[in-house]
């Protein structure tokens, strides 16, 4: 399905509400008028894998139904170490389902289970390490076999040459990863993945560009920091936007994942309902956008917490009750019909602090997607998006930018001009000379679809 | 005509001066014009201005003198004053290394001096790499050699290259949980190799701390690549 318009205008584009909301798992529904805490969690280093996952699980229902909570989702991320053993994974989920299931027979809360695969390919092997690709796609058929309700994933094609581009704010490599090779593989991963969730009946729930956009905020990092340019970070948001859409014109329906922070672009033109997450994954990593994020969300993240003990509870017990707290406030103030002074509030509070924060408040968001739309293919989106972010960001009077910024950003404008003017011939002709100098880029591999 | 134009040629060599398109530069306008395309990260600039050096017969350890050091020491200090991006300072060192593989044919005979040697990588398991290319780049803009043995190096790949390559500090990498304890199985290795005290040993990335450094036998802990390479240096001294 392409995408061709704007589904939601700056003033539709608020928490609590989608334009297709989602019922799924044990009896949960998202997008319809609340905000739907989603808890995540990892274990601890060392432990037995399958009773933390029982242990955390059970931790968090049993917080859940102690503080009231009627609806929550529960996600569990993959990494290299389940996916290593056959089964395990499977074995995890569906120990952590029947918790669940348990739960909400017992109490009547209303639970939702999104399950994010690892990319643990290495596509510096030969054909993108076809074994590893695989291994992936059989964890999926695993999970959803045994209870995962919603799909999801990081992915990382292109990911290989983003790196080398971001660290030397080089936008034309940033273009040909994000516009180019993260769009075929994109493509590729998501007719899988679609057709995994199509089968077993449950929600192809979309991809984060974390690799990407995610990575970019950690460089660009505080207000004091200045390893990339603030406003390249903002940049890169704005295109990764165009890239994770291509999730969703495969076939995934959402809830978007929680750490695609693009999501409120994604959300704008598709009505999907979006997992966000803000303030509350400071414990996962710090951001300059906790409050402006929370505008447009319909789950609410902590992002990740490691299952460590503190003076309140273990970490995920913890985390799920200040989500909790967080979407009491968001829901409290839909009902009173106050959601909008709210949503106002929260974007007031961060849009003017910094460039990533400005790109995401739903105005800017907006006009984002609409530039997006406007485009027929990926590539032209991701430049269009991307020239459009400076051009605001450069325009706008109430944003204190320094001199790098400002030079930046004079740069960047130029520079994705000169790129839009022939955008497949330029990227065509810099892959072949990324291919020399980053080693494990292998573009016919992207290709081979 | 042809005479008349010849004898100008002749006149601006005798007076160190050559014909540079669309001016005529002397020598020092042309070490500054190396050293501010530097400056201004315009690889394609330095490229000719430094060609153009040699062909005029300047000596090269001139320009690595008073066009690259001194460009790098401007970047340095754009960068300390926050008017540049540390990926500016990366370019920077990257157009500064490409002049000097310029030089090199030209410095033959000429040892060009290496801070110290390190040997790099992502631990196994962990294919998160940008962290380690950063500090990677910035030994290198640091004059030091880096062997980069990339991401998911199993520990066995640490000691042979701590063994071939006889390197001053081991660098590891590593962004999650479930792999920063491959640091202490390549700490653990390295003393079974009994090469461990031939080499500090510096651990970096969002898992670790200095407190875990400490508990697995590192020399050190950065906490960023600015702090990592000064460690690295300080080592070095």
């Amino acid at each position: 399905m392409k995408f061709d318009s704007v589904k939601l205008g700056p003033d539709q584009l608020s928490f609590g509400f989608a334009s297709h909301p989602l019922r799924y798992g044990l009896n949960l529904e998202v997008g319809k008028g609340f905000v739907v805490p989603e808890i995540k969690y990892f274990p601890r280093v060392g432990r037995d894998l399958k009773e933390e996952y029982k242990a955390i699980t059970d931790g968090v229902l049993k917080r859940a139904v102690g503080l009231g909570v009627e609806r929550l989702q529960l996600e569990t991320e993959l990494t290299y170490v389940e996916m290593e053993v056959p089964g395990l994974a499977g074995e995890i989920v569906r120990l952590q389902k029947d918790l669940m299931e348990r739960y909400a027979q017992e109490y009547g809360v209303s639970l939702g289970f999104r399950v994010t695969v690892a990319d643990v390919r290495d596509f510096g092997k030969p054909k993108h390490d076809e074994q590893a690709f695989s291994k992936m796609l059989q964890t999926f058929e695993d999970v959803s076999s045994n209870g995962a309700d919603v799909l999801s994933i990081e992915s990382e094609g292109g990911k290989e040459l983003f790196n080398y581009a971001v660290i030397r704010q080089d936008l034309l490599g940033i273009v040909c990863s994000l516009g180019y090779l993260a769009a075929y593989d994109m493509k590729k991963l998501w007719k899988e993945i679609v057709h995994i969730a199509k089968n077993k009946n449950i929600l192809a729930g979309g991809d984060s560009a974390c690799a990407f956009g995610n990575t970019s905020m950690r460089l660009a990092g505080g207000l004091r920091d200045n390893v990339i340019a603030h406003s390249l970070a903002a940049i890169v948001r704005g295109m990764s936007a165009s890239r994770s859409l291509v999730a969703y014109e495969e076939g995934a329906v959402g809830p978007g994942k929680d750490c695609a922070y693009e999501n409120v672009i994604i959300k704008a033109i598709t009505g999907y309902p979006m997992s966000m997450e803000g303030k509350t994954s400071a414990c996962a990593h710090s951001s300059l956008v906790g409050n402006v994020i929370a505008a447009a969300c319909d789950l609410w993240s902590n992002e990740q917490v490691e299952n460590i003990k503190l003076f309140g509870g273990y970490g995920p017990e913890v985390f799920l009750e200040v989500l909790h707290y967080d979407t009491k406030i968001m829901n409290g103030a839909i009902k009173s019909g106050r959601s909008l002074l709210f949503r106002e509030i929260l974007i007031d509070s961060d849009k003017y602090l910094d460039p990533q924060a400005y790109v995401l408040s739903p105005e800017v968001a907006c006009l984002v997607a609409d530039t997006i739309v406007r485009e027929r293919d990926t590539l032209s989106r991701t430049i269009s998006a991307g020239a459009k972010v400076a051009n605001l960001l450069a325009d706008e009077k109430e944003l204190v930018l320094g001199k790098g910024e400002r030079r930046f950003l004079e740069a960047a404008r130029g520079r994705l001009d000169d790129i839009y003017g022939a955008p497949q011939r330029k990227v065509e002709e810099a892959l072949k000379e990324y291919e020399r100098k980053v080693e494990k880029l292998k573009v016919r591999d992207y290709l081979e679809v | 005509m042809r005479i008349r134009l010849s004898l100008i040629i002749e006149v601006c060599k005798n007076l160190n001066m050559v014909l540079a398109s669309p001016k005529i530069m002397d020598k020092q306008e042309i070490l500054n014009a190396i050293r501010d395309s530097l400056v201004n990260l315009d690889f394609d600039k330095s490229k000719e201005y430094t060609e153009k050096a040699l062909e005029v017969g300047i000596d090269p350890q001139e320009i690595i003198l008073k066009s690259v050091a001194e460009g790098m020491e401007i970047v340095g200090r754009k960068f300390e004053a926050s008017e540049y991006f540390l990926s500016e300072l990366i370019v920077a060192g990257e157009i500064g290394k490409e002049i000097t593989k310029i030089l090199e044919p030209k410095l033959k005979g000429v040892e060009v001096k290496k801070a110290g040697k390190v040997v790099i990588g992502t631990v196994r398991g962990d294919l998160h790499d940008i962290g380690k290319n950063i500090v990677a780049m910035m030994l290198e803009a640091s004059e030091f050699k880096v062997v980069d043995l990339g991401a998911d190096v199993a520990p066995e790949a640490f000691v042979d290259a701590v063994k071939r390559e006889r390197p001053n500090v081991v660098a590891m990498s590593a962004l999650l949980t479930v792999t920063m304890v491959e640091m202490k199985n390549v700490i653990d290795m390295l003393k079974a190799a009994n090469v461990r005290n031939a080499v500090k040993v510096i651990i970096g990335g969002a898992a670790v701390t200095d407190e875990y450094a400490k508990s697995i036998g590192a020399d050190g802990y950065g906490a960023n690549a600015v702090e990592g390479v000064r460690i690295c240096r300080q080592w070095i001294k």
